[in-house]
């Protein structure tokens, strides 16, 4: 994708962002309460990407492999938009008393638990971690990009400070995301809680940042020398490491359902009696298939990951699955929100058209290949194994 | 031609590389009985022994789908059909349940056929080769590359085809006794 | 050959002495063929042979005397057993992993240490799983496990985890001993040629099965080692996600808990590891393979070591975290009685040697020096056992009704078959050691090509 093709794609997504938006805030005027869910949902499903980007940055600081030199710079890049996500945040805080129950005052005077819960569930407190976490994830982007681009004019920058700031920096995103998971999402239904929702819903992030920086890598694969990058060899390593995510992704989302299913104790079996619904349980088996099984099968052949256009494919579709998924974990646990709303579909179009017009806007004229890495000529070099 | 006690040739290379090279010469001159025997796998021998892709990622695939059929059968008949067992009002056909077992039995099917599978592909067990006659080959084992020729080839000649292994670069030819 | 080997600047090489295909061959054959029984083997095999001993007395007690030599009663009915079986299924896990998981993410640093950690899994699952038909009561009547035909036309209760185990374990230990056995042939038809003794040439040459090396056979072979490692490496992952049903398919507090798969995988590979370690660096010195397992094989363990820890310390923060966010009073009573209750001494050295101990490792001091790795991975191994105790005998003692809490002390018969299955292992690894490499030849020759092949480039 050459500079000029990149600004008509930030163009085009800006205008499609604009249009959504207009017509989603027309829609908001109607229907405020589909429009804050669509919202939420959107904006949780593009910040699933640049925090899932990082952690891959961290990764793969401190594992190695040419695969992520192939994705550094589309990774690190996604960065560029935490800042738009910070200011997206607002409609989910004017949406609040919409979403969360435990933000309705009337709703816990007359509920013990969420009483209970209110030391942590609380208005206030609420705001301020959501606060903490983005000056977290703002910070850690920061450093990452700036140091990444100091080694492009400085040659030999001491690497080992790369792997000494990604270790504290990923368990920083462990930490915030786990929250952050259960703030935006889990609490939705404030009476259910799962230990292992948290690290789903970090595993689908980081799944959605393998997908969408491989899709992003491969459009952008005419440009040189990075195109010698985009090899089959570091496009296998890359398409396997995204299996693996969706195989930990269906791990962890099915060995929830068993024990959940298995227990089948009240308080629990609720979160999934509201997700068997009918239409929601069409959205659970075609997860079940499309995100996992079909996924599954492709990415497991060799002719399949070598393609960067089949690569690419399979993570667009990971990556529309990804937002369905998000969808599946957050509506049906909101009171009112199980029919379908044409607000779920522009909604997205609005928060993603605006999101990818300031991601394409940071790649234009970026040096796609760092420099002075000793891993970048072995990743021009690799080939089949 | 060549007489009935003999199996064929087999010449012993230092090197890797010596070997490979000699393989793409051997397959040029238009010998397809050959074959080599390594102490490690050689990458890029395949390819100049001329060998076609094995069977045997098929065959494992069939056997792990089997092996998941057949235990996800047997739960639900064991469990639903055979001696119907309500179990805390969940379904006869619990499937969440029965996925455990079908995920072991797919995997214990796929390996048992990978590992049993690929012995039998090689005929092996086989306690006896003619190439065991010959007393250097115990280091195709250790350090030494082999290139051996089958005396049913085609282009097969004794003292044709031993001055070509030795033109190739061949640390010593030695005739295989059958 | 694209691997995430070091470039010229990385890290330091694999193999460490310069090194031919003749004189690996040479050094890890001859620990098995030339060199003389040293004493500090005999010492090893001995003590393995007296544990061996104290287990056959314990089991034959127990076979005789009944299940009422343990400690265990209602409502603690899973004391020692259940402990023990899932900390040496998990110290099983590391072997597999190392081989199978490594070898696809083409590790090359794992082949050093791949055969002796598979060799570690098969001994211990042997000991893992004595625990549980030990503990049935009537050992006698384990196979009604199985599934058979049988006259009673009865099936196993296939929604209960306790079946889903026997699953798991047999065909863990099935693919994983075919795993090792398949890595193995080679290296066996390396002895078989090279043994001076007829003995030797027949007892290796009949497992070796004729292999020959033939370039056919070693395409297959790859293959297959490929596929093995492929269907492997998420059996590793399913066995301890098995096991963790076992408790969290319950509905008791502390049990049911949905963040148990993956924080059981994670402990096994983390105490699998730390056995790995422990076993490593005094075979290392003994035999003098510095240079075939060299600082990189400790660093990069230590390096795995800390972040399974880490997952592990997660699991114990969010089951703490989701106890008091749940709100269920049961649940938070079972954190607590963890911390100040009559067993507030196991849990909190749980955290110490599980969650304390192991920040260490983020020192690169610490992580280069075998001493001080070695004695954290000793107290990774205690701890876990520590955690397994915590988890089974916790929340078995005082549930939901205060008239049925109970304790459990273990009894010096408890303590016998703990330290006795010592005696399985140690027997079998001294065994393996003597007689079979520890190290895999055929690919540490693969290796020697690979890095030259690189040094070429």
């Amino acid at each position: 994708m050459t500079d000029a093709a990149l600004v008509r794609l930030e163009r085009r997504a800006l205008a499609v962002g604009t249009a959504a938006l207009i017509v989603a805030a027309v829609g908001a005027a109607f229907s405020p309460a589909a429009f804050f869910r669509a919202w939420l949902v959107s904006w949780l499903f593009c910040l699933s990407i640049p925090l899932g980007a990082l952690a891959i940055v961290m990764l793969h600081y401190l594992s190695g492999g040419s695969w992520g030199i192939v994705i550094r710079r589309v990774a690190e890049s996604t960065a560029v938009t935490l800042p738009l996500l910070a200011l997206f945040f607002v409609p989910v805080v004017l949406g609040m008393h919409v979403i969360y129950e435990w933000a309705e005052p009337g709703a816990v005077a007359a509920d013990p638990v969420l009483q209970y819960k209110h030391a942590y569930l609380n208005v206030p407190f609420f705001l301020a971690r959501a606060v903490l976490y983005f000056v977290a994830w703002i910070g850690v982007a920061a450093v990452l990009v700036r140091w990444s681009a100091e080694r492009d004019v400085v040659p030999d920058l001491d690497p080992r400070r790369f792997r000494l700031f990604a270790g504290p920096g990923l368990v920083v995103y462990g930490l915030t995301v786990t929250f952050a998971s259960i703030d935006w999402a889990m609490s939705i239904e404030p009476r259910w809680s799962s230990t292992v929702y948290p690290m789903m819903f970090g595993v689908g992030q980081v799944l959605a940042g393998f997908a969408f920086t491989i899709a992003a890598a491969v459009l952008l694969r005419d440009r040189e020398p990075f195109g010698r990058l985009v090899n089959p060899a570091n496009l296998v390593d890359l398409g396997n490491l995204m299996l693996t995510f969706v195989l930990l992704w269906a791990y962890l989302a099915f060995t929830q359902l068993l024990l959940i299913y298995a227990g089948n104790i009240r308080e629990e079996v609720t979160w999934y009696l509201a997700r068997e619904q009918p239409g929601w349980l069409g959205v659970a088996f075609a997860l079940i298939g499309v995100h996992f099984f079909l996924p599954f099968a492709l990415l497991l052949q060799r002719a399949v990951k070598r393609n960067p256009v089949a690569l690419a494919t399979v993570a667009g579709l990971i990556l529309v699955m990804r937002l369905v998924d998000d969808y599946w974990l957050v509506l049906p646990g909101i009171r009112g929100a199980e029919r379908f709303h044409w607000l779920y579909v522009v909604t997205p179009l609005a928060v993603g058209g605006l999101w990818l017009a300031a991601y394409a806007r940071r790649l234009r004229g970026l040096a796609l290949v760092p420099a002075n890495d000793p891993l970048v000529e072995q990743a021009m070099a690799a080939h089949g194994h | 031609m060549t007489g009935p006690r003999m199996w064929g040739l087999v010449a012993e290379f230092e090197s890797p590389d010596a070997l490979l090279a000699a393989a793409h010469r051997v397959r040029e001159a238009g010998y397809r009985r050959i074959d080599a025997c390594v102490p490690f796998p050689v990458e890029g021998l395949t390819e100049a022994l001329g060998f076609r892709p094995t069977w045997l990622p098929l065959l494992v695939l069939t056997g792990a789908l089997l092996g998941a059929a057949g235990g996800f059968f047997m739960q639900w008949y064991a469990m639903g059909v055979w001696y119907p067992l309500n179990v805390g009002g969940r379904p006869l056909n619990s499937w969440p349940m029965f996925i455990p077992i079908t995920f072991e039995l797919a995997v214990l099917v796929g390996g048992l056929t990978a590992a049993l599978g690929m012995l039998a592909l090689n005929r092996l067990p086989m306690p006896y080769h003619p190439l065991f006659n010959v007393p250097r080959f115990a280091r195709a084992t250790q350090d030494r590359f082999f290139l051996a020729i089958d005396a049913r080839d085609a282009r097969f000649e004794r003292g044709a085809t031993a001055e070509l292994l030795h033109g190739l670069g061949a640390a010593e030819v030695s005739e295989v006794a059958r | 050959m694209t691997t995430a080997t070091a470039p010229p600047s990385g890290p330091p090489p694999v193999i460490g002495a310069p090194h031919t295909y003749t004189s690996v061959t040479d050094k890890i054959a001859g620990i098995v063929l030339t060199q003389r029984t040293g004493r500090g083997w005999l010492f090893g095999f001995m003590l393995g042979l007296a544990l061996l001993g104290l287990l056959a007395l314990a089991v034959t007690m127990l076979l005789y005397l009944g299940i009422g030599i343990w400690g265990v009663n209602v409502p603690v009915a899973w004391g020692f057993a259940i402990t023990n079986f899932v900390w040496w299924i998990g110290i099983g896990h590391a072997g597999t992993l190392i081989s199978a998981i490594l070898l696809l993410l083409r590790q090359e640093w794992r082949q050093s240490i791949n055969r002796f950690a598979e060799a570690m899994t098969i001994f211990a699952v042997m000991c893992a799983g004595l625990f549980p038909i030990l503990h049935l009561g009537r050992p006698q009547f384990f196979y009604w496990l199985t599934p058979y035909p049988n006259t009673m036309s009865l099936w196993p209760q296939f929604r209960s985890p306790l079946v889903w185990d026997v699953f798991a374990v047999s065909t863990y230990f099935t693919i994983s001993l075919m795993f090792w056995y398949v890595g193995l042939i080679p290296d066996l038809a390396t002895l078989r040629d090279r043994s001076q003794s007829r003995i030797g040439r027949v007892a290796y040459g009949v497992f070796a099965l004729g292999w020959r090396g033939s370039a056919r056979h070693w395409q297959r072979y790859e293959i297959a080692y490929l596929l093995l490692a492929g269907l492997a490496t998420p059996l590793v992952v399913s066995v301890h996600t098995v096991v963790s049903f076992d408790f969290s398919v319950a509905q008791l507090p502390g049990w049911h808990s949905t963040i148990f798969p993956p924080y059981f995988v994670a402990g096994a590979i983390f105490s699998g590891f730390a056995m790995v370690i422990v076993l490593a660096i005094p075979l290392r010195a003994a035999y003098g393979l510095q240079d075939l397992i060299t600082e990189r094989h400790l660093q990069n363990m230590a390096k795995i070591l800390l972040v399974t820890g880490l997952i592990v310390a997660y699991g114990y923060f969010m089951e703490g975290f989701m106890a008091w966010y749940s709100g269920n009073r049961f649940e938070r009573y079972v954190q607590l009685n963890r911390i100040v209750g009559p067993y507030g001494p196991a849990y909190l050295g749980c955290l110490l040697c599980n969650v304390a101990l192991p920040q260490l490792l983020w020192l690169q001091r610490v992580r280069r020096s075998a001493v001080a790795l070695f004695v954290v991975a000793v107290f990774v191994n205690i701890g876990m056992w520590l955690e397994r105790f915590v988890i089974v005998v916790e929340s078995l003692h005082r549930d939901f009704l205060p008239s049925s809490w109970g304790m459990y002390y273990p009894t010096v018969w408890d303590w016998a078959t703990l330290f006795g299955s010592f005696g399985i292992f140690l027997t079998f690894f001294f065994l393996f050691i003597r007689f079979i490499p520890m190290i895999s030849i055929a690919e540490m020759r693969m290796l020697l090509e690979e890095e030259r092949g690189e040094a070429a480039a």
